[in-house]
């Protein structure tokens, strides 16, 4: 018997999670039109809601499951072991703590609200041109995640105030230009233009506004760390079966010490992501030591260990690695872009360097 | 005691307190600076602990060890990493003590049991050989009965402690007509027989540590051998299985870590400086995010041996990983303090002009760093056992 990998959270939600995930990664695999596969993850989308994902963290009284992070941990799971091409992260963790406590939130529970998160530090393609409030929004983001067909971008600004906004996405004076990422996801591009601040938009202001982003950011890199730990490890079961199964020179790859070798490092990267991610999230769920910093720690991981393991699965895959026909290269892709999800590794080394300073 | 009723917290800081107040400066100071350290640091630290009751945290009661539950042993280890005491880590206690205690005879027991726990006797492991390293069931020393004594002929290498040590436990060969794991047996040789010679092999460390000994027909009496001619391999397999923890404990490498921060942030200080020791922070950074891996690979492994659970590969992964974050951390201090003492380099401890030169012992870390990923299971034979697991062939 060859290799399975164990979750970090299993269980129903877990196993659920990953035959949605499963199903959409099947029905998207033959599909080359972007617009056709914006269509289906807009469908999944309905679907997904409706089975009450996106309600599992928010409270009771607010019309939530009252789910805990074990919880969330198993959707993000079950959801990253087939690369669900869907905002689990965001929907289901960033955007419920972004919202707790607000009216808005019984919205996004029925499904009625699809919200894209902007938070601070968000990509610009000009720094002079970032996104700034104050009278007016003005400025522009780029790369932001979105729901299939958001109605509401949930945005922190960090200057001249502490704010956070709900600003509906059809208010006159946004441009937004969207599109699927490399690894299948959908995101966009917003423009603002002189958009005078509507005071209905404002949820919250003032210093608490920017700690309540930052464990916002910190849940969504947590999460994420979960879902790629999972994705990591059917890949990693793929890369092993593809080398068990593709002969070469007589023999079977597997047979090869060099890629035998390859594996095992790529096994290392994934064990040890494995329990890095395991200890953040214990942190977070009991708030041992400081959550932040073990999920910093998990996240920088994340950033090194992901990039490792897909170069070497490409590299695994020979020239099939090149193709984007096999569910595991596929894999590969959505590990190099969770990298760049809630503070890549450059980001989370940064913060721990001045922390330690 | 039951591992409900044990406070472990209570008993980590009467571990602490016991180490900090009992464990002499200078020995702490020797580990701290990461000096050689031999049987004369080694056998006083031995001795306070036997005294205490504590010489054998891994022994059975009866025995004379602690009879601790194996997460106290793990406590015990971290603390004692923790706060600069010298890792138990002696051939006898480790290694030889639970094979004796387990296949022995009551008289080779009492014989030798005692001398391992109170220190007075100092053992060196007698496995490897120039042409049995990483396949060590190739070993050809051998050994022919003659009478009641075995006349042992043939040569060790990497023998470590040889020189500071008083027997070894070796693996001989005392039948070649059978599969090669089936025909190997273990004697107690003293090392001051007639026909034995040891060699100090020079490492590139500088440090002496290793030895060749040289077996010239040994007369060896067969009251000497443990256990069934023929099944040291087994025993071998045993003292492996009771050391599969042997890797769990992160803590001197966390503690290594904490001293090459500090190291880099003395040596490289100022504006001026900045920028070389921002990247070495990043390296080091990224190294301790290693070590936060393979610490909670190392927590599961205790919380599986607790629950009699199989460990699986966690023990190659662990070496495997924490071996090259090791080296790592040595060639981040090599690079913060290099071009002041690579070339003041020492080659022996103590000695020569450069002896004293602050942080002269990163340079000789560096190089002893490098065989972490040959010792011990090399990283090639670890990822051999993983990809076998792996692919199931």
């Amino acid at each position: 018997m060859s290799f399975q990998t164990t979750p970090i959270v299993s269980g129903d939600t877990y196993e659920m999670a990953h035959r949605f995930a499963r199903e959409v990664e099947q029905e998207l695999a033959g599909i080359a039109d972007p617009a056709a596969q914006a269509a289906i993850l807009e469908k999944r989308w309905a679907q997904l809601t409706a089975l009450g994902w996106t309600v599992t963290a928010i409270p009771e009284e607010a019309g939530g499951a009252g789910g805990d992070l074990g919880e969330l941990a198993a959707l993000a799971g079950g959801a990253g072991r087939a690369g669900l091409a869907l905002p689990i992260a965001s929907a289901c963790g960033v955007v419920p703590a972004l919202l707790a406590g607000q009216a808005a939130l019984a919205d996004v529970a029925h499904g009625a609200m699809r919200v894209a998160v902007i938070l601070p530090g968000a990509a610009q393609d000009d720094p002079a041109g970032a996104l700034r409030g104050g009278a007016t929004l003005d400025g522009a983001v780029v790369g932001i995640e979105t729901p299939p067909t958001p109605t509401h971008l949930l945005i922190v600004l960090e200057a001249p105030e502490p704010l956070m906004l709900l600003v509906p996405v059809t208010t006159p004076g946004i441009e937004s230009a969207s599109y699927l990422r490399i690894d299948g996801r959908m995101a966009a591009d917003f423009r603002f233009a002189a958009i005078p601040i509507n005071p209905s938009w404002v949820l919250a202001r003032g210093p608490a506004v920017l700690q309540r982003a930052a464990a916002a950011r910190d849940l969504g890199a947590l999460l994420t760390c979960i879902e790629c730990v999972a994705a990591m490890g059917a890949l990693l079961e793929q890369t092993i079966q593809y080398l068990l199964n593709r002969v070469q020179f007589g023999a079977p790859l597997a047979s090869y010490q060099a890629l035998r070798h390859r594996v095992a490092d790529m096994y290392v990267e994934y064990e040890s992501l494995r329990g890095i991610t395991a200890r953040a999230l214990r942190a977070a769920a009991q708030g041992e030591g400081e959550p932040w910093q073990a999920i910093a720690f998990a996240k920088l991981r994340l950033g090194e260990a992901g990039r490792a393991v897909a170069e070497s699965a490409i590299q695994a895959h020979g020239g099939m690695g090149m193709t984007e026909e096999l569910p595991a290269i596929r894999l590969c892709k959505r590990l190099m872009m969770a990298d760049f999800e809630y503070g890549n590794r450059v980001f989370q080394a940064a913060r721990l360097l001045a922390d330690a300073a | 005691m039951d591992a409900a009723t044990i406070n472990y917290e209570a008993f980590r800081e009467e571990v602490r307190d016991f180490a900090l107040t009992r464990c002499p400066p200078e020995i702490r100071a020797v580990v701290a600076t990461y000096r050689k350290l031999s049987r004369k640091v080694w056998y006083p630290w031995q001795r306070i602990l036997f005294e205490h009751g504590w010489g054998a945290p891994s022994w059975p009661r009866e025995f004379g060890g602690t009879g601790w539950d194996q997460r106290q042993r793990v406590i015990f280890d971290e603390v004692m990493a923790e706060c600069d005491c010298p890792p138990q880590y002696h051939h006898g206690l480790r290694h030889l003590g639970p094979v004796i205690i387990e296949f022995g005879t009551p008289e080779q027991q009492a014989r030798f049991l005692p001398g391992i726990l109170n220190g007075e006797d100092w053992w060196c492991q007698g496995y490897s050989e120039p042409g049995a390293g990483s396949d060590l069931a190739s070993l050809r020393t051998t050994a022919r009965l003659e009478g009641d004594e075995y006349v042992v002929e043939g040569q060790k290498t990497w023998t470590s402690h040889a020189h500071e040590s008083d027997w070894m436990y070796t693996l001989v060969r005392t039948s070649k007509e059978v599969k090669k794991q089936q025909g190997i047996s273990l004697l107690l040789i003293p090392l001051n027989s007639p026909g034995i010679t040891i060699r100090p092999i020079r490492t590139i460390d500088g440090w002496h540590h290793v030895n060749e000994v040289f077996l010239d027909q040994v007369r060896v009496p067969v009251a000497n051998r443990i256990g069934a001619e023929g099944q040291g391999w087994t025993y071998g397999k045993f003292l492996l299985e009771r050391e599969r923890l042997g890797g769990a404990n992160i803590a001197p490498h966390h503690k290594a870590l904490e001293r090459v921060r500090a190291l880099v942030a003395q040596e490289l200080k100022g504006e001026g400086r900045r920028a070389e020791r921002e990247l070495l922070q990043h390296r080091l950074l990224r190294a301790e995010a290693e070590l936060l891996g393979a610490s909670e690979l190392g927590r599961e492994s205790v919380e599986a041996v607790i629950e009699g659970r199989a460990l699986g590969m966690l023990p190659a992964v662990i070496k495997l990983s924490t071996s090259v974050t090791m080296q790592t951390i040595s060639q981040v201090a090599l690079d913060a303090v290099g071009e002041r003492l690579a070339p003041r380099f020492r080659r022996i401890e103590g000695e020569g002009p450069n002896a004293e030169a602050p942080g002269i012992e990163w340079v000789q870390n560096y190089m002893y760093a490098r065989v972490r990923t040959i010792y011990g299971g090399s990283s090639e034979v670890q990822k051999n056992v993983i990809a076998k697991q792996l692919f199931g062939m």
